[in-house]
């Protein structure tokens, strides 16, 4: 173990609004989380090279307008080039999480390449729907994705809090290099399924698939694995008290709830090879 | 690839208006003017512009003419765009990622922002202007159009109409009495003769006369700048002139002739400060923007609710937005600052399906609920702050205005790091007065006494503004960083009155304050010194800082992109001291400012209001009937609108909105575990029951209570340490030529203040913070519409354990039992008023709800939090509207289980006033076979009824002893429900 408590930098300010949650699950589990203002590494006061983590958390960055991660993206693509570029070459991981993976995404760095090259690749636009929604999904994992940040989860349950998830690449030969490489990190099931049998290729109804994903994809990594952006938000499921259910059974005195694992598994990394 | 926004539109057309079109399709716009050639922007147009995995972009051509993209020409287009002044918030937006891309755009760069919606396949009769009316509100945006063969719209720049500056005029106040009314009327300063006289007579008085000519003011006038500060400082809207009052109230049925001096001091504030007394947790009350309580030893939490209600009337989006991000501001401008940690949002509407007619300048209510909720949905969540609670209300007489109550709860640390208590504001004079956040402009002059006058055709466009979540989103994040550094002495948000209000208020701290408005930054140039300072434009605080911290203040709001403008110092001069540049603009003392205004006297005058009565047809099938209830807009499933908005944000909501096996069951309150890693929580909860107005105000006001007080019971809250806020609308009680029945509507106000006070002293609730907003009409005589008095009561209190709480859904092998009595009081009840407007009861009078005892329910509420607490309650909900039907097919609904209950019990009431009356007191809990004798034992002493058990099956039955009187397919329940607001007009 060369890293005993891993320094996390969430990223803030612009209309991040998941900043507060995203530091503290990091800390619960067993890392140091700084909330740093998106300016501080523009202006080169600090720099990511300080941090073994970067998360970039939920919220509205820049009121979604013109697309929704895109002016965030854009800073980050534009101002935050070489830092981001250093960070990935270091093998640290990267989480985005809802407007976090929409920048992700914007910034290129999801799908991404072995080596970033800041191109965008795919998109996330606005929900079949057309509107805006809180409802929990249920979302399984490829057990053989290289994504360091879901090893062993095979399904949890959380919220979606979004009107742009819908997520899109060009082509099918796009999609399908995904899917071979083990890219589709995530996907949104049909609950009454088995676990470990719920994903399918076919886009499920609404609001099974709440926003018409291609391929009910939920989450997407790079080629390293290291890289992981989703649109569900599994801090928001870091309590047990927290899951819709949780009065349908006996008070449960365990806090700590599933969501948890993806935050253990990254400060877990960070801690054996960093 | 699917438009979205088109397709958006398309299912609208169907819900609202049945109109079916075959394809709709959006295209994005943006002018821009800058330094940066059209060649140059079009080779970067995907990285700013358009996304390039799903957009087409095109520079200085319309995609309409590109034949690739339209291959048929469309049979109507449609493009809009904001009027001048408008705040464009994607304009905005686009210019700062413009400004990324191109550093050397120029100074002067704008980009505006344009939807244009093109339409094929437009059945016969729906005209082209009448699809655009739909899309825009004209006063606030324009629209383009144009029909198949004709010319496609281009839309040009928003010309900027050029402003003067007009230098301070005096105000000659030394005219006949009808003038000055006039001066008052035409002026919109809304005030009256006794106040204007009052300002007349201040200027006549020596001792001013001589400061003013040492100043080098006019002596024995007022400047503009004087007389709109005067206006806006003493309007209703920050006066709370009648709630201050001095009322002669008499009751002719009882004989009572008494006085009242102040509704406020004598029912909310002396209530509160003796309970005040009482406990150690009730940190701050009434002075600051919100009231505080010592939530646990490190933090505190306070709350307010404020009400938008003219401005949304007006513009439905903007009007509510602005409601929403301004009570966050309130939130933040409480002590030294506190953090916005959850929203409520309570709105009543006229009736969604609403065909009768509508009067002038008014909109359907539909769209109002559609407005209102987006406003309040994009202001909400892009600020990061979860909508906990809320409720919709509907009644016909909310067409002529609509309420929009938004609450928000704050937090704050008890003790900043530098060792001040954070909930008392300290500043000195000699520091320095910020404007943080927005600039000044046109927008929102007027708002506060605006809102103080009746709605009628010309009401000014100027009022109406939108908010930017986004630039206030960035200040908050500053600010919150200010305040733990230990810069902030003083804060408080620009709301009504603007700056006036604003440094006017803070200035009571240390007497004093002079203001440069000279200094404040402008969103266009040429306003007028009093436009400058009575202002309400958005997304504003005031902030004092200590010149030693200015420093570290600026560097913060740079790190934030902030504009942060130094405007004001506080002195200790006694006055209230403007200067604009160079000259002397404004001097009032701070005394005649805030305590000048001169006490209303008023007239009340009670005689119980005669109802024709409920006589229900003697032979009806209940199954039907509660079908039908289920569907009723009151109590229909809001998951359409309420799942819109952010719930979940900040990771720390315990019950939400929405609860059940499908997760779509009501929540009756909201339970919040704000502090990461802990259990320990705080409530959230509203009670509000316009209808009761219709019978006895007093009644309406003490179910308002009872109910935020059961619903908060429902999640097991901690009784001992909760906290309400009184929020009142009514209609003009003033007597007058246009308010006839203005002694019958104060004295109705009298009632539901004294009926507020003695329950909130019997549930020790203290009101810690309130609002009050008293010109809810339309229009005049025969046609005026007035809304039913109207009291939400917004709750927050303590909770132990999140875990140990309860939801409204059954669970499997419970069983089930009431908590209170069911008595006979069916008047202005739900059932009531179905029967009545469909012709099968005379009316909806008789015995309304009330609560006698208000102590014994108190007793059984702690009995039964007690056992929630424990753990052996899983399942509670309150009963209301509807009575015990409805609530337990919501909870059958919420579980998708069966249930079978006999409502044969104890009392009186006859088998409608068990089944449907909505007596006060009531709760259904349902209790595990195992946990039974416990539960028995916790609520000894207490009326508890045993109602029946959780069933296997899909069916509803409820007995009346040996009688089946509803059976009802749990399906079908939830179909009812579910989908009369549905009003999306279909999903995919």
């Amino acid at each position: 173990m060369m890293v005993e408590t891993p320094k996390v930098a969430i990223l803030f300010g612009f209309g991040i609004n998941c900043d507060r949650e995203t530091a503290a699950v990091f800390e619960l589990a067993g890392a140091e989380s700084e909330r740093v203002h998106v300016n501080h590494f523009v202006n080169g006061e600090r720099d990511l090279s300080e941090f073994h983590i970067l998360a970039v958390p939920g919220g509205f960055s820049f009121g979604d307008h013109l697309g929704s991660g895109r002016l965030l993206g854009n800073r980050m693509r534009f101002a935050m080039r070489e830092q981001l570029a250093a960070f990935v070459a270091a093998g640290k991981p990267i989480i985005g999480i809802c407007n976090g993976f929409q920048v992700l995404v914007k910034t290129g760095l999801l799908p991404g390449r072995e080596v970033p090259d800041f191109e965008q690749r795919a998109s996330l636009t606005l929900n079949n729907s057309g509107r805006y929604e809180d409802r929990w999904v249920t979302l399984e994992f490829d057990p053989d994705s290289p994504c360091i940040w879901t090893k062993g989860i095979t399904r949890i349950e959380c919220p979606v809090r979004h009107g742009e998830g819908r997520f899109v690449m060009p082509s099918t030969t796009d999609l399908d290099a995904l899917n071979e490489n083990n890219q589709i990190v995530t996907r949104y099931v049909d609950p009454t399924t088995k676990p470990g049998e719920g994903i399918t290729d076919e886009t499920l109804p609404f609001p099974l698939c709440p926003n018409g994903s291609i391929r009910n994809i939920a989450g997407i990594c790079d080629p390293t694995g290291l890289v992981f952006g989703l649109m569900p938000h599994p801090e928001a499921a870091y309590a047990t008290f927290l899951h819709p259910h949780h009065t349908r059974s006996e008070v449960n005195e365990e806090i700590l709830a599933e969501g948890m694992q993806i935050f253990r598994n990254a400060v877990e990394y960070a801690q054996a090879n960093l | 690839m699917r438009d979205v926004r088109g397709d958006s539109v398309k299912r609208q057309l169907v819900a609202d208006h049945g109109i079916e079109i075959s394809k709709v399709r959006s295209i994005v716009g943006f002018l821009i003017s800058s330094e940066i050639t059209a060649d140059e922007v079009a080779s970067r147009a995907d990285d700013v512009f358009a996304d390039p995995i799903i957009e087409e972009s095109a520079t200085d051509s319309l995609h309409l003419e590109n034949k690739e993209l339209f291959s048929n020409s469309p049979d109507m287009v449609v493009t809009i765009g904001f009027k001048p002044g408008v705040t464009d918030n994607p304009g905005k937006a686009a210019l700062d990622g413009f400004r990324t891309i191109f550093p050397n755009a120029g100074g002067d760069a704008r980009v505006s922002t344009y939807l244009t919606y093109t339409f094929e396949g437009v059945p016969e009769g729906v005209e082209v202007e009448w699809l655009a009316k739909q899309l825009h509100n004209g006063l606030i945006e324009r629209a383009l159009y144009s029909l198949k063969g004709e010319d496609f719209p281009v839309i040009e720049y928003a010309p900027i109409t050029p402003s003067d500056y007009a230098p301070p005029a005096v105000v000659d106040l030394e005219i006949s009495d009808e003038e000055l009314m006039k001066l008052s009327e035409e002026g919109l300063l809304a005030l009256n003769l006794e106040e204007m006289q009052t300002i007349q007579a201040h200027y006549r008085d020596p001792e001013v006369r001589a400061v003013r000519a040492e100043l080098g003011l006019p002596e024995n006038a007022p400047t503009d700048v004087e007389l709109e500060c005067l206006a806006q400082t003493w309007s209703e809207h920050c006066k709370h002139k009648i709630f201050a009052a001095h009322i002669h109230h008499v009751d002719t049925e009882t004989g009572e002739d008494t006085e009242i001096d102040s509704l406020f001091k004598t029912h909310i504030m002396k209530p509160t400060l003796e309970m005040k007394d009482e406990v150690d947790w009730l940190l701050s009350v009434f002075h600051d923007n919100s009231g505080v309580i010592a939530w646990d030893d490190e933090w505190s939490m306070c709350m307010k609710a404020e009400t938008h209600n003219s401005p949304s009337a007006l513009d439905p989006y903007g009007g509510a937005m602005t409601g929403i991000v301004g009570v966050n501001r309130d939130i933040l401008g409480t002590g030294l600052g506190a953090r916005p940690i959850a929203n409520t949002d309570v709105f009543c509407f006229g009736p969604p399906d609403w065909e009768g007619d509508l009067p002038e300048n008014l909109f359907h209510p539909s769209r109002v609920l559609r407005g209102v909720h987006a406003g309040v949905r994009v202001g909400g969540n892009e600020s990061g702050i979860p909508t906990v609670n809320g409720a919709i209300v509907f009644d016909d007489r909310y067409i002529g205005k609509p309420l929009v109550y938004c609450g928000t709860i704050g937090m704050m640390p008890r003790k900043l790091p530098d060792g001040r208590e954070s909930h008392i504001k300290n500043p000195e004079a000699g520091d320095r007065v910020y404007m943080v956040g927005g600039r000044v402009g046109y927008d929102g002059i007027h708002g506060a006494t605006f809102s103080s006058l009746e709605l009628t055709e010309e009401s000014p466009s100027s009022a109406v503004q939108i908010g930017d979540p986004i630039t206030q989103k960035k200040m908050l994040d500053m600010i919150l960083e200010a305040r733990d550094a230990g810069l902030i002495t003083c804060i408080t948000d620009n709301g009504a009155g603007g700056l006036s209000s604003s440094i006017g208020e803070m200035a009571e701290y240390t007497n004093g304050c002079r203001i440069d408005l000279g200094k404040v930054p402008l969103k266009q140039e040429g306003l007028s010194s009093w436009e400058i300072l009575v202002s309400e434009s958005q997304e504003r605080m005031t902030v004092a800082v200590r010149e030693s911290d200015v420093p570290a203040f600026e560097a913060l709001a740079d790190l934030h992109e902030v504009e942060a403008t130094w405007v004001a110092d506080f002195t200790d001069t006694g006055q209230f001291h403007v200067v604009h540049g160079e000259d002397t603009v404004a001097s009032l003392p701070i005394e005649f400012l805030h305590d000048g205004v001169p006490q209303l006297r008023l007239e009340s005058e009670w005689k119980t209001p005669t109802n024709p009565d409920f006589n229900p047809p003697p032979n009806v099938n209940h199954s039907s009937l509660l079908m039908r209830m289920l569907a009723r807009p009151n109590i229909a499933s809001k998951e359409t609108w309420v799942r819109q908005y952010d719930h979940e944000v900040i990771a720390q909501t315990a019950v939400k909105p929405f609860v059940g096996v499908e997760r779509d069951g009501p929540g009756d309150a909201g339970l919040l575990a704000p502090v990461h890693g802990s259990t320990h929580g705080l409530v959230v909860s509203n009670g509000i029951s316009p209808r009761y107005s219709d019978i006895d105000a007093g009644a309406m006001a003490a179910a308002a209570v009872d109910e935020a007080v059961r619903n908060a019971v429902c999640t097991g809250v901690d009784l001992s340490k909760i906290a309400g806020l009184d929020n009142f609308c009514w209609p003009d009680p003033i007597e007058s030529k246009k308010t006839p029945d203005g002694k019958f509507k104060l004295a109705q106000l009298v009632r539901a203040n004294r009926e507020l006070e003695r329950i909130c002293r019997a549930y020790f609730v203290p009101c810690i913070s309130g609002k009050d907003s008293m010109k809810n009409d339309y229009g005049t005589g025969e046609n005026k519409i007035s809304i039913p008095p109207t009291l939400l009561f917004s709750l927050f209190g303590n909770h132990h354990d999140v875990r140990y709480t309860t939801t409204s859904d059954l669970k499997p092998g419970e069983s089930l039992y009431l908590v209170g009595e069911s008595k006979q009081e069916l008047g202005a009840s739900e059932i009531s008023y179905m029967l009545s407007e469909s012709g099968e009861s005379d009316g909806i009078g008789g015995e309304v709800p009330r609560l006698p005892n208000p102590e014994k329910n108190l007793e059984s509420y702690k009995a039964l939090t007690k056992a929630i607490q424990s753990g052996i309650v899983r399942t509670a909900h309150d009963c209301s509207e509807g009575g015990i039907a409805v609530a337990i097919a919501e909870m059958c609904i919420g579980g998708r289980c069966g249930a079978a209950i006999d409502v044969d019990g104890p009392g009186e009431a006859d088998l409608w006033g068990r089944l449907w009356g909505e007596s006060l007191g009531r709760i259904l809990v349902g209790v595990k076979q195992e946990n039974r004798a416990e539960f028995l034992a916790a609520m000894k002493g207490q009326p508890l009824t045993y109602m029946g058990e959780v069933t296997d099956g899909d069916t509803l039955s409820v007995w009346d002893g040996d009688d089946l009187i509803i059976e009802s397919n749990v399906e079908e329940m939830v179909m009812a429900w579910k989908g009369s607001l549905d009003m999306t007009g279909g999903v995919q």
